[in-house]
């Protein structure tokens, strides 16, 4: 036995001098009487005292070892105990939805077999429980008994995340390295490459099933204004023959699209509908029905609904005009002078045109060809007559759909390198759009004013204004939509979210929704109960891949070496405390019946 | 008033002044006074006969008798003579504990109230103090009511203290007073029975009318302002005892009082001696006036 805290016994030399102290407050009163006489009538009721003085009954007693097994709990006693503790891995992605021939997911027969392995295990260490997907993570503390872990385990359910590769590969590795852990069990659809570290014992639930996939599902406007949607969908075919898919697609539940390919074995398709009508959610789904329903079906929706309100603060307010026949776009002009930031409390994003504002701005913001020497943003402003474009990001949502060909400037200013925003669109003299996140809030600069030029007289320009005005209200801007187990940003005005499943969750603009491991169509909330629809699939070919996936490459540190026992403080404090309390609770006890009895006994 | 305790009212010593003490034998006095002696005299109690002599006062001839017999008797009569009374007052050291029942205080006036029942009577008084200290009690007769404030002048000063054994101590007293009369032995009693019947056994073997005045402090009776774990040292011999005191232990305890008094007031009453109790916590107008037969005293 050894102690945490052994400083601590040195309160032990207090209990002699709180003995003394009770003896000396038991010691009775002496008190001068006429006679005696009488008193010797009750001398048969007199408590015999150690050494004539103090009353030692086994209260005293009882109360000086409470005394003393405190000081023990506060010296931190351990004793060194022998653990084997066994770390428990059980696969919960998308893919393991899959049915198998048995007609059980890879799920329960995971499932299963982790409960028969468990079955071997001699119990006695603590086992801890995980899952993979969306993260890996621990389910709960650990347990100190199998029956506990097996309960754990059955209430685990498969999500519709997919897991990442490489973060689960480096979770095991880790797991696997840890010296706390003495064996890992790692059931999954997945094998494990060889070598396999010898702390992990793999069991593989990942038979080959044949099955098809919808890939992704995205729609996107042709043309500003367009009422009509282009759907784009990609399909797979993962087994080994050629098949026939067909693809239904449907609008706020009435059919719309229809589709029949064949598809050679692992392959892949692309399926256009250039011209679907108006709806609310979309939805694609794949027959004939196989092992994982899951990737049969998929969801879209038409975008974002919500009002957008902006505060525009420029010198020229008339420029606000432009952004107000956008539709679903509130705007709200005002001059430097009449703005402060107060008012950005009411506002979405704010628009800072030809001005800047004195301290870094509470929303999301728009900096338009903002004045040299700003020392809020520190941007560094370079005037010129002609802007001319050089080159921009591909991949970025500011620039999605964006003809920089057709886009053309007059005079503006160009940015130097700035700490913390990065370019977008460049120029000969510098970058002309920046943009950047600071303090959980984006910021996009300008180098020119595209609001005069918004609408048909400048398609680029207007999608371009309406990209940032996007990507700063954080609606939906990617065209490959959202995606199960990845967090999205909660745009602005949204209060809650309700689930594919129907519950709702509380959510925080501007701050990452994870709640994200259903597929189906989430509803955004916003004042007033107005619901905006946010479709997140799958959409994860190498997740619906079931016949052939890559092995898990585990890498431990200690790959060579078989589990050993450990040695483990096994602290008594929790044993110590459960004394404590009892004998407490009995002296209590013992002391109110004295009590009761003797104010039975009064006359 | 006039030296006399608070009690001592003008109303309190007008009642005092309408009692008497009651003997119930016949004492001999050193002067004429209201009680009847066994010795012959003129009152009008009648005595006996006895043969005329000449010279002898013819006016106490029985004629009747004469006519039956033809002789003559001469009547006589009891003489009326004043009682001697000796009031003891217990000043040993149990007198002063507890300190808070005044239990001495109320020893002296007891005294002093039956001092004055007696000297009112026109009877003597002699006042013996048992222990004690501060200031010597001159043990003489006195007479004449005006004389109780020098008695209580006397008892004034005097301060309770020292211990003695009641048996001997009254043996050595009975044997200073030599003349019967009644005796009020004013005390606690808190001493071995066997030690009250001997000295009080002693006054009725020696014909003396006794009265035993019990006073006990109200606190003392009842065990109060004792509690849990207690070491009591008597007061006189210095003995201690070890006691734990809960509402039981106090209950015994006022029980053994109680019984110790009853078995003093039993010898008492079975030797035809007055006994009488008195509690610190009444009123010592009330119990006297309540307790004039247990006593000794009448109307």
């Amino acid at each position: 036995m050894g102690f945490l805290y052994p400083g601590a016994l040195v309160f032990f030399a207090l209990i002699p001098a709180l003995v003394l102290a009770y003896l000396a407050k038991e010691r009775p009163a002496r008190v001068t009487v006429s006679s005696v006489l009488a008193f010797r009538a009750l001398r048969g009721f007199r408590r015999e005292r150690f050494g004539g003085w103090p009353r030692l009954d086994w209260m005293f007693f009882a109360e000086v070892f409470i005394l003393s097994l405190a000081v023990l709990a506060m010296a931190g006693p351990f004793i060194w105990k022998k653990t084997a503790p066994l770390a428990v891995v059980i696969d919960n992605s998308a893919a393991m939805q899959a049915l198998t021939p048995a007609g059980k997911s890879r799920f329960e027969v995971a499932r299963e077999k982790l409960d028969a392995a468990l079955s071997a295990e001699d119990g006695g260490s603590e086992i801890s429980v995980y899952v993979t997907a969306p993260q890996p993570r621990r389910v709960a503390p650990p347990f100190n008994t199998l029956t506990e872990a097996r309960i754990a385990l059955s209430r685990i359910k498969p999500t519709d995340a997919p897991n990442d590769q490489t973060t689960l590969e480096n979770f095991l590795g880790n797991l696997a390295s840890e010296a706390r852990v003495a064996k890992v069990i790692f059931a999954g659809a997945k094998a494990l490459a060889a070598p396999v570290p010898a702390r992990i014992h793999p069991i593989e639930v990942g038979d080959a099933v044949a099955n098809a996939a919808i890939g992704s599902f995205s729609l996107r406007r042709e043309a500003l204004g367009a009422e009509a949607l282009h759907a784009s969908l990609s399909i797979a075919n993962f087994s080994p023959d050629t098949r026939t898919l067909e693809l239904v697609v449907t609008g706020d539940g009435k059919q719309i699209a229809h589709a029949r390919e064949a598809i050679g074995a692992r392959e892949t398709a692309t399926l256009e509908f250039p011209a679907i009508p108006p709806a609310r959610i979309y939805e694609a789904k794949l027959a004939p029905d196989d092992a994982l329903a899951l990737d049969n079906v998929a969801y879209a929706t038409a975008g974002s609904v919500k009002n957008v309100s902006i505060l525009f603060v420029s010198p020229t307010p008339a420029d606000a005009a432009g952004l107000n026949s956008i539709p679903g776009v509130e705007v709200t002009a005002r001059t430097p002078d009449a703005y402060s930031p107060g008012d950005l409390g009411t506002f979405d994003l704010a628009i800072f045109e030809f001005a800047a504002p004195k301290e870094i701005p509470g929303v999301n913001t728009m900096l338009v060809m903002p004045p040299p020497g700003d020392p809020v943003f520190g941007l560094t402003v370079t005037p010129t007559a002609k802007v001319q474009i050089a080159g921009w990001r591909t991949t970025d949502t500011l620039t999605d759909s964006v003809n920089f060909r057709l886009l053309s400037l007059r005079g503006g200013e160009y940015f130097g390198t700035h700490p913390w925003m990065s370019q977008v669109v460049g120029g000969d003299g510098g970058a002309i759009v920046l943009k950047g996140e600071r303090g959980a809030h984006r910021f996009v600069a300008t180098g020119f004013n595209p609001f005069p030029y918004l609408g048909r007289r400048n398609l680029p320009m207007s999608v371009l204004t309406l990209n940032a005005i996007s990507y700063l209200a954080g609606l939906g801007a990617s065209s490959n939509g959202y995606r199960t187990g990845q967090p999205w940003l909660v745009p602005a005005g949204v209060e809650r979210v309700i689930l594919p499943s129907g519950s709702a969750v509380a959510a925080d603009p501007g701050t990452l929704f994870t709640a994200v491991s259903e597929q189906g169509v989430y509803e955004l909330v916003g004042p007033g109960g107005a619901k905006t629809p946010r479709a997140v699939n799958l959409a994860d070919l190498t997740e619906s891949d079931l016949s052939s996936s890559a092995p898990l490459k585990v890498e431990a540190a200690n790959s060579g070496s078989a589990a050993a026992p450990l040695m483990e403080k096994s602290s008594l404090g929790d044993y110590i405390l459960a004394v404590i309390i009892a004998l407490t609770a009995l002296e209590a006890l013992i002391v109110y019946r004295r009590r009761r009895i003797a104010e039975a006994a009064a006359p | 008033m006039f030296g006399l305790p608070d009690e001592f009212t003008p109303g309190f010593l007008a009642r005092l002044e309408k009692l008497r003490i009651r003997t119930r034998q016949r004492y001999g006095g050193l002067g004429r006074g209201m009680h009847l002696s066994p010795k012959r005299g003129s009152s009008l109690e009648f005595n006996d006969f006895r043969h005329y002599s000449p010279g002898d006062d013819f006016r106490y001839i029985d004629w009747g008798l004469y006519g039956r017999s033809d002789k003559l008797y001469i009547k006589l009569f009891h003489e009326e003579e004043d009682l001697l009374t000796y009031i003891f007052v217990d000043a040993s050291a149990s007198m002063a504990y507890p300190a808070g029942d005044r239990k001495f205080e109320s020893a002296i006036l007891t005294a002093l109230a039956l001092a004055y029942v007696a000297l009112a009577s026109g009877d003597r008084v002699m006042l013996r103090v048992l222990g004690g200290s501060g200031g010597k009690v001159n043990p003489s007769f006195v007479n004449g009511r005006h004389r109780i404030v020098e008695l209580a002048r006397r008892l004034h000063n005097l301060k309770p203290g020292g211990q003695f054994d009641f048996a001997t101590s009254l043996a050595t007293e009975l044997l200073a007073i030599r003349r019967a009369g009644k005796v009020f032995i004013v005390s606690d009693f808190l001493m071995l029975l066997n030690s009250v019947t001997r000295g009080l056994g002693m006054f009725t073997a020696a014909s003396m009318d006794l009265t035993a005045v019990q006073i006990l402090g109200g606190r003392e009776l009842n065990g109060q302002g004792l509690d849990g774990d207690v070491e009591v040292v008597d007061s006189e011999s210095g003995e201690r005892l070890r006691v734990s005191i809960g509402e039981g232990e106090r209950t015994q305890y006022r029980e053994t009082m109680l019984r110790l008094t009853r078995e003093i007031k039993s010898f008492c009453l079975k030797r035809g001696l007055h006994y009488a109790l008195y509690t610190t916590d009444q009123n010592f107008q009330n119990f006297f006036v309540r307790a004039v037969s247990d006593l000794g005293l009448a109307h």
